[in-house]
């Protein structure tokens, strides 16, 4: 009885304590949203923080790829240096900090506030379209002719359609092109197909599934594997289906997506895959060709050779050793048309400092000309110390720019890659996907593993995301 | 006996020494503790929703919250792994306590192991939930290497697919990570108690195993206390662990409370209002349980002493009256 | 006779019980440390094809490399790191004890309820209150400040309800009462009489309290926004970039350097946990 007693004492000084909480909140947060005076008030204050000299650009980002090209823009514009100083906010996203991190800078405003911010393709949907794209500016809006410009610079579709909010307005741009392609070993292919010709490969592989497993079959009689895991398949299926998860609110699963459960189970039951997971392990050895079975090929865009397979496949920086499979590889058409990734530059609708940002913002992802971001990193010239070649966005620069690299033996690899971007899909994405992807994914490993039916696994995938996201599934 | 015991009180002084903590309270944790839990009681969804008004029925998000399967099964993966992790942990830490304790029998390298158990407490426990992952990775993978090179199986086994190794593995770390914390407060504990009855003990002839039961154990009791409730405390609300090992899965068999809550308010749809309702009955079933622990483990000692103020009390004024009396 | 030969072979059973159990799990809980050591010299490539591995690689310098390469100065997040954990360590371990002191050693009408209380916020779900907390701290302005890390730690309940509970047997009312006859006040009992004989449980805490907040991530990151107050956490998570470009080596190698100094503090206070033993003996 006492401790009952004691209790509710404590339950009513909390309350006692509290009972102006709520209003309290209520009156002060939408000052906040609409504060123009708290802006302008840390405005004054600031020339007194900084010694007075400098305005400050806050620039965020979850790898050190964006803040080092504001460090690349000064460096060819010195006055832009001198005028203004880099807050750089760096984040990863690998154990999800990065999105509530930038949330809250974004909800708070004032100082702090990100002028500049970077948003991966796993979640530039909510930035540009989704919950917080009320904080992103219009680029028109920083001075930037987009229209004009985007069709200057040739710039993919996919990437205009997911940087546009809902009022038709571009508000966020990539500077990379993801679009992806099959990645394949020449070895594998002269030992099981006479041939390591993309043209010949691109037909045996595709288009459509129903190849792709034949080819599977043909590649198992000589003791290979197709694919790694099953991962490396979803992200071409995935993309390439009609429609997204989300339609009118409710979750849908697409055909493609659905038969993708068949497809795993397929590579699962005939042997076609080394039953690995992306990013683990075994998926790594795969691309040095010592996994269990050697695996013909990987699904993927440039980025994917450039910072994953060169450095996996037995090049070694320190020796120069070229060792494993390196050199082994070419790219050709996938059996299905998709993208992979990608970064979008987003800008603060409440930034001090629109020209400034504008300018920066164009000069990363619509400058077509040599000088450039784009222009740079395309053909490895963008940092002296890693000659890494790259897919960029803008179409007229790939036209210029000379995709002949070691690693694939030579091969152009933007003959392949340029093309690729014009299959990608941007219009069946969703804020969502990470995570009903990783429903998805988990249900099917369920399903071919063996400990449930297909019925099953899609009635617990239901459950799973309703449960999640209160995302009825429609029907 | 010339005391002079003033007639004031010092209670106040126990109001003085609160002000810090109080203060504290009320300034950082009050507002954002409270007004989330309110939260359970609106229509609060998506990022900076300012417009949220109270339910018609306040209990609504409360229903919606019982009726989700996956956080009634995540209650019970809780519950699950945390029994699964804890008793091996208590057992072990008393079981180490007692043997770094004893006065008969010193083990040498007492200070290195002691170090040495309390270390895996130290790394984060991420990147202690990441190397577990990598350990059991599959079909190439430490784990499955050796039991494979072993002859234990023929073919690698895909731990991180299947239920029960995943929820072994989960409470694994978690005894791994805590084991060394809780024998670090048990032997404080320990050492708390004074010597001279351990002295007794010896001189009436009792044995190791007699004294730690019947003298360590009984004088160990509300540091028992503690460890019990901060562990319940902490295994119903472990998150990382679970989160970053393999993100609640396979087939959510280690989503726990604290996940789900934290996959419904901090991404998503920010179904703050759900996460809020979501945490009440967590908080409300942490306190049953921790309720239920204080009843078994009711501080009798602490009865003792307020009888003993309580005498003390009467004594002193009945001194002082029997003092005046004498003046 | 026999007596003692039944006492001195159970002994030694007993003894060999506690080395096998002792060697054993001394064996798992290195083990992390192995890896983490191991991996730090061991390249990125090397660590994504086979994350556990028991031999090390000559890559140590290059990942120092990559690490001291970076737009960050480990030394100064070693200074941030240290100025925040010891100052939040002796904020917990002072005013937890005092707030234990007052709970235990004075008589006040609210004594109960304070105590519920404070169990109550012990056992709120701590991933809830977090959004709110950051939302408050951005609005009292104390974003790249220390102290927004510094002084919630005044108020620390589970650091409180153990204090209470190891005080409890562990101070005797009567030498408080004896004090107050010689004429001490009561801030001087408190702090020269009472703290005294905490100092096992203070020394305990204090290694758990300088623990949690050096390996902390998740708040200072978002509440240190300038680089300048990075703590060495934040700076070996920013090796991590996104999933595609980690640097493993130098995480490790990170991670290492990280730990090292909560291992200096740990061998430190360890030693006063020790010195409890002859603490005790003044209770009598």
């Amino acid at each position: 009885m006492k401790k009952v007693l004691s209790m509710l004492a404590a339950m009513s000084m909390l309350l006692a304590m509290t009972s102006c909480g709520p209003k309290e909140d209520a009156g002060t947060t939408p000052d906040n949203s609409t504060g123009n005076s708290t802006v302008d008030s840390s405005e004054s204050e600031k020339p007194a923080d900084n010694g007075g000299a400098k305005e400050v650009l806050n620039v965020w980002a979850f790898t050190e790829e964006v803040p080092g090209m504001v460090d690349k823009y000064i460096e060819l514009n010195p006055e832009f240096g001198e005028k203004y100083e880099i807050k750089k906010t760096i984040i990863p996203t690998t154990d999800g900090e990065y999105q509530p991190a930038l949330d809250q800078a974004l909800i708070a405003g004032g100082d702090d506030a990100p002028d500049i911010y970077a948003a991966e393709a796993a979640f530039i949907l909510k930035y540009s379209q989704g919950e917080c794209a009320k904080y992103a500016a219009p680029y028109e809006d920083l001075g930037i002719d987009v229209a004009n410009k985007i069709s200057e610079a040739d710039i993919a579709q996919y990437s205009v359609d997911i940087g546009t909010n809902p009022d038709g307005k571009v508000v966020g741009l990539g500077y990379q092109a993801t679009g992806g392609a099959f990645i394949y070993r020449r070895s594998i292919a002269n030992d099981v197909f006479g041939t390591d010709d993309p043209a010949t490969i691109k037909d045996k592989i595709g288009p459509g599934w129903d190849k792709f497993f034949d080819a599977a079959e043909e590649l198992k009689a000589k003791g290979y594997a197709i694919v790694s895991g099953d991962g490396d398949m979803w992200h071409a299926v995935e993309n390439s289906s009609e429609s997204g998860w989300v339609v009118d609110d409710m979750l849908v699963i697409d055909e493609k997506r659905e038969a993708f459960m068949d497809y795993s189970k397929t590579l699962m039951d005939n042997d076609y895959h080394n039953n690995t997971e992306d990013w683990k392990d075994a998926w790594f050895a795969d691309m040095k060709g010592e996994g269990e079975t050697p695996a013909f090929g990987f699904f993927g865009p440039a980025w994917l050779i450039n910072y994953t397979m060169a450095d996996n496949c037995g090049d070694d920086k320190e020796t120069a050793e070229r060792e494993g499979t390196w050199g082994d590889w070419a790219v050709c058409e996938p059996t299905v048309g998709f993208f992979w990734g990608g970064t979008w530059l987003l800008a603060n609708k409440d930034t001090q400092h629109k020209e400034a940002v504008g300018d920066f913002i164009e000069w990363v992802t619509l400058d077509s000309s040599e000088t450039g971001l784009q222009y740079m990193w395309a053909n490895g010239t963008y940092n002296p110390d890693s000659p890494t070649k790259d897919c960029v966005a803008s179409g007229t620069v790939m036209a210029k720019s000379n995709g002949e690299v070691d690693f694939l033996g030579g091969q152009n690899m933007f003959d392949v890659f340029v093309p690729a971007n014009q299959f990608a899909n941007g219009k069946n994405l969703t804020p969502y996907d990470e995570k009903i992807n990783s429903h998805w994914r988990d249900q099917v490993r369920q399903y071919t593993s063996g400990q449930k039916t297909k019925e099953q696994a899609i009635a617990d995938f239901k459950t799973a995301v309703s449960d999640d996201l209160a995302i009825e599934a429609a029907e | 006996m010339k005391t002079k015991l003033k007639g004031v009180s010092y209670a106040k002084w126990g109001y003085i020494f609160s002000i810090p903590f109080i203060v504290t309270f009320l300034i950082f944790s009050l507002y954002p503790t409270f007004y989330t839990l309110l939260l359970g009681f609106t229509d609060c969804v998506g990022l900076n929703n300012t417009e949220w008004k109270f339910l018609e029925n306040p209990f609504d998000n409360f229903k919606t919250i019982f009726e989700n399967n996956s956080f009634k099964k995540s209650l019970k993966n809780t519950v699950l792994i945390w029994v699964l992790n804890f008793t091996p942990q208590i057992t072990m830490a008393l079981l180490l306590s007692a043997i770094f304790t004893s006065h008969r029998n010193e083990i040498k390298g007492k200070g290195f192991f002691k170090v040495v158990f309390y270390m895996p407490n130290i790394i984060t426990a991420a990147s202690v939930a990441v190397l577990f992952n990598a350990l059991f990775s599959y079909p190439i993978g430490p784990v499955n290497d050796l039991l494979v090179s072993f002859g234990f199986r023929d073919e690698p086994y895909n731990f991180l697919v299947y239920k029960t190794p995943s929820q072994l593995i989960v409470a694994f770390i978690q005894f791994l990570t805590w084991y060394g914390n809780t024998m670090i407060v048990l032997i404080s504990g320990i050492l708390g108690i004074s010597p001279d009855i351990y002295e007794a003990a010896e001189i009436d002839g009792s044995n190791g195993w007699q004294t730690f039961w019947k003298i360590t154990v009984p004088n160990l009791k509300t540091v028992l206390l503690y460890t019990l409730i901060t562990s319940l405390v902490g295994g119903l609300n472990m998150y990382d662990i679970p989160k970053l090992f393999n993100k609640g899965g396979p087939d959510g068999s280690t989503l726990t409370t604290s996940v789900f809550i934290a996959n419904q308010a901090f991404s998503g749809r920010y179904l703050y209002n759900r996460a809020a309702a979501a945490s009440m009955i967590l908080f409300a079933l942490i306190s049953i349980l921790s309720a239920i622990l204080f009843w078994l483990m009711r501080d009798k000692d602490e009865a003792r002493i307020e009888k003993e103020k309580r005498d003390a009390r009467r004594a002193a004024k009945k001194q002082q009256k029997e003092a005046i009396k004498w003046q | 006779m026999a007596v003692v030969a039944g006492k001195s072979s159970g002994n030694v059973a007993f003894k060999i019980f506690g080395y096998a159990l002792c060697i054993f799990l001394a064996i798992i809980s290195l083990f992390p440390f192995v890896i983490m050591i191991v991996n730090s010299t061991r390249s990125t490539t090397q660590i994504q094809q086979h994350a556990v591995s028991l031999i090390p690689s000559t890559y140590f310098f290059k990942n120092l490399d990559v690490l001291l390469d970076k737009s960050f100065d480990p030394l100064k997040g070693f200074f941030n790191s240290l100025i925040i954990s010891s100052c939040s360590t002796i904020c917990t371990v002072y005013f937890s004890t005092m707030t234990a002191y007052a709970v235990v050693a004075y008589d006040w009408k609210l004594r109960k309820p304070f105590f519920t209380l404070i169990m109550c916020v012990l056992m709120i779900p701590a991933q809830v209150s977090s959004i709110g907390f950051y939302q408050f701290v951005y609005k009292i302005g104390l974003t790249n400040n220390f102290l927004a890390l510094i002084l919630p730690s005044i108020a620390a309940p589970t650091v409180v309800f153990f204090m209470r509970q190891y005080m409890i047997p562990a101070l005797p009312m009567e030498i408080l009462q004896s004090a107050r006859i010689d004429g001490a006040g009561e801030i001087r009992i408190f702090n020269q009489i009472a703290l005294p004989m905490m100092k096992p449980a203070m020394a305990t805490q204090a290694i758990f309290a300088f623990v949690t907040s050096w390996n902390a991530l998740f708040l200072p990151q978002i509440l240190l926004i300038d680089n300048d107050k990075h703590t060495l956490p934040i700076m070996v998570s920013q090796l991590n970039g996104d999933i595609y470009r980690t640097e493993f080596g130098a995480i490790y190698l990170g991670l290492f350097l990280t730990v090292l100094p909560v291992l200096v503090i740990y061998f430190l206070l360890s030693k006063h946990i020790i010195a409890g033993v002859a603490l005790g003996g003044v209770k009598g």
